[in-house]
């Protein structure tokens, strides 16, 4: 009895904050301001880390998040009712990051000779311990993440999206597709080439690496 | 163990984190595989970088939310017209299938226009066999470009009405032989009957 209990305990805190959500937004779609912020704030923590994938400066984060806000505002009037808020906010996010990767879609390739000294330091350190998870250290964090930047943005926009979601964010396959607006099948194709492309990009600079370090010496 | 055995692995190890415990025989085909190994590089390398993404991302700043109000209030003051929003994102949508519209109009203008003059016309005469271009010939009440079918028909026409002369459309003191080309045409078309 007291399991049966334990179990519906979960149900009905999911079901309770489902109608919290549905009523607030029956509230934005009247036109309440208030209603609309609230409904934001459950969410705003999750756009600004699925924005936070692509960008680095703070204020940049911020600035696309309140374009995702404001297009989710003029369009909320639209918004089904009973359809859950999350994938519908995340696929404006998705858009709205799609979007601004158009626009300042890098297509320089990325070499190792082209990797600052701290990111080559970062390279040669992984390498010679073979490749490790990377410690808490705050340098080593930085430095993995101007790498795995900078590989990134030689991939496409859609190609980017697709790996963040999958491999950062989790997501499954289905809400990939979701997001995207594609079908399973399609999402699957692009994040099998996209990761297939980001293979060739480790090999690269995993070869490279090694060029150098027989070159001065150190792989013997 | 076999190059299957570490792809196996590889997967595992992509999917739940490490998954390589130390191994005597996966150490010595990593050291005699060279493809294993540089694969098992690739997965650390990988995991390695991304996890540094997975990093939890605070929410916004104390300013974002007055900032946004301060966009809503701007917005909902000239808000602009949803219904003309819709209709600039469905003519956008419609340009794709504009421009081939154009295309193909323009392609059906292009091939209609060559048919009537590129095309050689042969007409045989006894054993002989004439051909001229379309532009060459001049039939009277015709203007412009001149279509194989419309010189055709003239030809079988003046054939016709040959037997019940005098021909009324025909300028006095020509037959209608010589308006396409001293009489050949019509005995060419009479060769192929």
């Amino acid at each position: 009895m007291n399991d049966r209990r334990k179990d519906q305990e979960p149900a009905e805190g999911w079901r309770e904050a489902s109608e919290r959500e549905a009523h607030l937004i029956r509230q934005a779609q009247e036109g309440d301001q208030q209603a609309f912020e609230t409904l934001l704030r459950l969410y705003d923590r999750h756009v600004c880390a699925i924005i936070g994938s692509f960008l680095r400066r703070k204020q940049d984060v911020e600035d696309l998040a309140q374009d995702v806000f404001l297009k989710a505002y003029l369009a909320i009037g639209r918004f089904r009712p009973g359809a859950p808020f999350g994938p519908w906010i995340r696929r404006i996010t998705v858009n709205t990051c799609y979007d601004h990767l158009r626009k300042i879609r890098r297509h320089a390739e990325v070499t190792f000779t082209d990797l600052g000294e701290g990111e080559r330091d970062f390279m040669h350190l992984l390498a010679e311990k073979g490749y490790p998870s990377i410690g808490n250290q705050s340098e080593d964090q930085v430095a993995a993440r101007d790498l795995v930047e900078r590989i990134l943005a030689g991939l496409t926009p859609k190609d980017r999206l697709v790996i963040t979601l999958r491999e950062v964010h989790g997501l499954e396959i289905t809400e990939i597709a979701d997001a995207l607006g594609c079908s399973r099948a399609a999402a699957k194709v692009r994040l099998w080439r996209a990761r297939r492309e980001m293979q060739a990009w480790y090999q690269r600079l995993i070869r490279q690496e090694e060029e150098t370090a027989h070159r001065e010496g150190r792989g013997e | 163990m076999t190059c299957r055995d570490v792809t196996q692995l590889l997967k595992r190890e992509g999917r739940e984190g490490p998954a390589f415990a130390d191994d005597s025989a996966l150490a010595l085909h990593l050291k005699s595989c060279r493809p294993c190994s540089e694969a098992l590089k690739v997965v650390r390398l990988s995991s390695a970088l991304l996890q540094s993404l997975r990093e939890e991302v605070g929410g916004p700043g104390p300013t974002f939310y007055p900032q946004l109000r301060a966009r809503l209030a701007a917005t909902e003051s000239g808000q602009p017209d949803i219904n003309l929003l819709d209709a600039l994102g469905l003519a956008r949508r419609l340009i794709p299938a504009l421009a081939m519209g154009v295309l193909l109009l323009a392609g059906v203008t292009l091939s209609i226009s060559g048919s009537s003059s590129s095309l050689p016309v042969q007409v045989r005469s006894g054993t002989d066999v004439y051909a001229f271009s379309l532009e060459e010939v001049n039939l009277p009440g015709v203007i412009g470009d001149l279509s194989r079918d419309q010189m055709l028909a003239f030809v079988l026409r003046q054939d016709d009405v040959q037997s019940t002369p005098p021909h009324s459309s025909l300028p006095p003191g020509s037959s209608p032989g010589q308006a396409l080309g001293g009489g050949r045409v019509r005995e060419g078309v009479r060769g192929l009957r």
